[in-house]
């Protein structure tokens, strides 16, 4: 019932589709192997930038027609911009498909008009206000920078107000050309289409996307572990974060980590849930897994009032050193969850496309849901202890965010 | 034979209403079971109560501790969340469809058999309390709240929060006779959505809910808008924000769906008139919307924008501006891409257990009866031009409460809005 195919273009563009007649929606998504990772320090912020610019015109569109085009076909439509990846993407009923992939795959070459650009440019310095009142993103943000120490994996996505602020529309179209090759896109779509249509549209409209050799540069990343407290005026809540090894996207030991996360520190009934939650002692408290293209890290997290901050630290740390003091019956549980997860999540177009255009941007791999359903019930408790004798939780960074002292 | 995807209904004799709507081809269901409650009907000197309540209520059952409660859950992979609301508590749940049995038992189990054990009021009242602190550092949730304080009339001003005060007084014994009176039967609504079957889940909710007995709460009526100024909150931040609120259609008036619509108008994905002025022609703002909110007894618009300070007095003013304009001013064209947009996201959410059975537990909640895909679609279809000039002509966008929050004060008149 439900089928996959890939097809790649002469000019490298992979397509991937996974068919479920039955789907009431059809999503499709770009994705684009690029993001802040990939920028220099002068270009900071330019790959979300230029995410906020496919949406402000083409050459045969005006940025009004992009937008009233996209809300004519009834498009739930949106982008991101991670890291290592910018993402394009919408659903729409089935009779809409082709008005979607004539518009998405025409907004892929914007015309980066300059008052557009000038524009726009505001929009993204609002945008980062916005995110400097976010506490715990402030925290996030500045603490990978200072964990990463200059290598690009701790590059922010927003970028600073000066950085964007000095960015110029053609630094953004040579960026555009050097990262947007065909071979470095992936179109991904999932749910109710036909395979002959979708063939068709792909050559039609992507056939002719210009190609070049464009690679992600890499080097070696050796983690020095810091403990920095920052400060931020009016602050409420206490903020405490850790950063630590993980393993890279390609590691098959990603199954058994987040396996050992979601037991360590899913949202409920995990061991931080109830040593910090249960107990009302932080406010929220966490642990995951951020797999990236070569290398891995691990968040735990937790907010709390600033007069407990250190208790909570001290306990945050106890559980992560303590990674393997968990019953049978936890991993289980946990394998129940991720698997419940996987198939709720799976069940909408939407929630395929993702799952699929990361597993193929970072793994060239096309699973279907069951196969990635099986790979977690596979999981042993000896093979999370195998993932534990490598890097992951032998040591962290630590940072904390709290109130400005007056 | 029913048809597929049709919604049927059973009432109890004990006044519980249950709904149940198959959904083919796909492998999940979700429930959602409501009743009065929540922060409208806590007393005055302890809003916050039915917060504290309802998590409890999670925290052991006659069968299960805390711990072999939650454990229960996960073993099964059943998200769940159990709340209390502005007027309802509500005990939510998506799973793998074979789990429903498990689930809608354990649910049962914490609303008719709950331990409520006291020894865990204090961690609770606690991470309450910490949800207080934390909005104060989230000025965009914090100025809605100010807001709606001063807009609404009691109970509807009261703070999802709750306040503090009222969480760190409650004592224990108030808490159990919270459960006592308002755990009950009489208006409770069990909506099962997904891969079930509706005869099944009858048979099982008369088996697991015939027992439970009372009356219960009843919601409060609203009144009437209060004050329309203009207000400031003072706060240290990056953005500024505005907020404010006008009357608009209640959820059983004609005038409901020309009210979607032309919330569609002015916000709807990326074309809505807001978005387009502020934000795409001026680049005033990241995030501009305007939201609509049907409730029984009365409607309401929202308006939000954060912008930096130096842009607040420009953004004010072109949102005043189109507010004013939307009346007598809309082309065929832009009313029908507002139908589309709602009526492809209606169809989209038809897919997706946890949406349709919240939905349908809201539907009977407001009305008492069912909406079909059909009624809804036909609602908004049906909207015309001059609907929503009759439409804006009792619900003007003028008669407004306005906020803001963050270094400097802003009113309307600064900017030339009218009164």
């Amino acid at each position: 019932m439900i089928d996959q195919k890939l097809v790649t273009l002469s000019n490298g563009l992979n397509v991937l589709g996974e068919r479920n007649p039955h789907s009431k929606s059809v999503a499709m998504g770009f994705f684009v192997n690029t993001g802040a990772r990939d920028e220099t320090d002068e270009e900071s912020g330019i790959s979300h930038f230029l995410e906020h610019m496919m949406f402000k015109g083409t050459a045969k569109r005006s940025a009004l027609d992009v937008t009233y085009d996209l809300g004519a076909l009834g498009a739930q439509a949106n982008a991101y911009t991670s890291e290592e990846t910018t993402v394009y993407y919408a659903a729409v009923l089935p009779e809409n498909f082709e008005g979607l992939f004539e518009l998405l795959s025409d907004m892929l070459q914007p015309a980066i008009d300059q008052a557009e650009f000038d524009t726009e440019k505001n929009v993204i310095l609002e945008e980062i206000a916005l995110y400097q009142d976010r506490p715990s993103f402030y925290l996030f943000e500045n603490a990978l920078l200072r964990h990463f120490s200059g290598h690009n994996a701790g590059n922010s996505v927003l970028g600073t107000t000066e950085s964007v602020s000095a960015i110029t529309s053609d630094q953004m179209k040579d960026y555009l050309t050097r990262r947007y090759a065909a071979s470095n896109i992936t179109l991904v779509v999932s749910g109710n289409f036909e395979w002959s249509t979708l063939q068709a549209l792909a050559e039609e409209h992507c056939g002719q996307w210009p190609s070049n050799g464009t690679q992600r540069s890499y080097s070696e990343f050796t983690p020095e572990n810091k403990t920095e407290t920052l400060y931020k005026k009016d602050l409420s809540q206490a903020h405490i974060l850790l950063i630590g090894d993980g393993v890279s996207a390609k590691s098959e030991e990603r199954y058994a980590l987040n396996i050992l996360t979601t037991i360590l520190g899913d949202g409920t009934g995990s061991k931080l849930y109830w040593k910090l939650v249960d107990t009302g002692l932080a406010e929220s408290a966490g642990f995951e897994l951020d797999t990236r293209d070569g290398l891995g890290v691990t968040y735990a997290y937790a907010s709390t009032t600033p007069d407990r901050s250190e208790k909570v630290s001290d306990l945050l740390e106890e559980v992560l050193q303590n990674p393997l003091d968990f019953s049978l019956s936890d991993l289980e549980r946990a394998k129940n969850k991720i698997c419940s997860r996987l198939v709720l999540s799976g069940e909408l177009p939407m929630g395929r496309l993702m799952s699929l255009g990361n597993s193929w941007i970072y793994r060239k791999e096309m699973h279907s849901l069951d196969i990635e359903v099986e790979k977690y019930r596979g999981i042993e408790l000896v093979d999370i202890e195998t993932a534990l004798a490598g890097t992951p939780l032998k040591s962290w960074s630590k940072f904390t965010l709290l109130p400005e002292k007056n | 034979m029913k048809q597929k995807n049709e919604i049927l209904s059973k009432t109890l004799p004990n006044g519980l209403v249950v709904l149940a709507q198959h959904i083919p081809h796909i492998k999940s269901a979700a429930y959602d079971v409501s009743f009065p409650g929540g922060l409208a009907m806590d007393d005055k000197d302890a809003l916050g109560a039915s917060l504290i309540l309802a998590e409890l209520t999670s925290r052991g059952t006659k069968n299960l501790n805390s711990r072999a409660l939650s454990d229960a859950f996960d073993f099964d992979g059943i998200r769940h969340s159990e709340s209390a609301g502005f007027s309802r508590y509500s005990y939510r749940g998506s799973l793998v469809a074979d789990k429903i049995d498990t689930a809608l038992t354990l649910v049962r189990d914490m609303i008719l058999d709950p331990s409520l054990p006291k020894e865990e009021v204090a961690s609770i009242k606690d991470l309450y309390l910490q949800d207080l602190i934390s909005l104060k550092d989230n000025p965009s949730a914090l100025a809605m709240i100010e807001l709606q304080k001063r807009y609404l009339p009691e109970p509807f001003c009261r703070s999802q929060y709750g306040e503090e005060s009222g969480i760190e007084g409650v004592s224990y014994d108030r808490l159990k006779k919270l459960w006592d009176d308002s755990y009950a039967p009489s208006k409770a609504i069990v909506s099962v959505a997904g891969a079930i079957e509706p005869e099944r889940i009858f048979e099982q909710i008369e088996a697991l809910f015939s027992r439970w007995e009372g009356e219960g709460h009843s919601p409060p009526e609203f009144t009437e808008f209060q004050s329309t100024g203009d207000h400031h909150v003072p706060y240290e931040s990056a953005q500024q924000q505005i907020v404010f609120a006008y009357p608009s259609a209640p959820f059983l008036s004609k005038h409901y769906y020309t009210a979607k619509v032309v919330n569609g108008i002015l916000s709807g994905g990326m074309f809505g008139r807001l978005f387009i002025e502020v934000r795409e022609k001026r680049g005033l703002c990241y995030s501009v919307y305007s939201k609509h909110a049907g409730a029984k007894d009365y409607g309401m618009v929202t308006v939000y924008a954060g912008t930096t300070p130096e842009r607040a007095h420009e953004t004010l003013s072109v949102i005043l501006e189109e507010l004013n304009n939307v009346s007598g001013n809309i082309e065929e064209k832009e009313l029908s891409r507002a139908k589309t947009n709602l009526l492809s996201g209606l169809i989209m959410s038809e897919e997706s257990a946890a949406s349709r059975s919240v939905t349908n537990s809201s539907d009977w909640y407001l009305t008492g009866k069912l909406r079909t895909l059909e009624e809804i679609r036909e609602g908004i279809e049906s909207v015309t031009v001059d609907d929503i000039s009759d439409y804006l002509s009792e619900f003007p966008p003028n008669d407004f409460s306005l906020l803001t929050l963050g270094k400097r004060a802003l009113t309307r008149d600064s900017v030339g809005g009218k009164r």
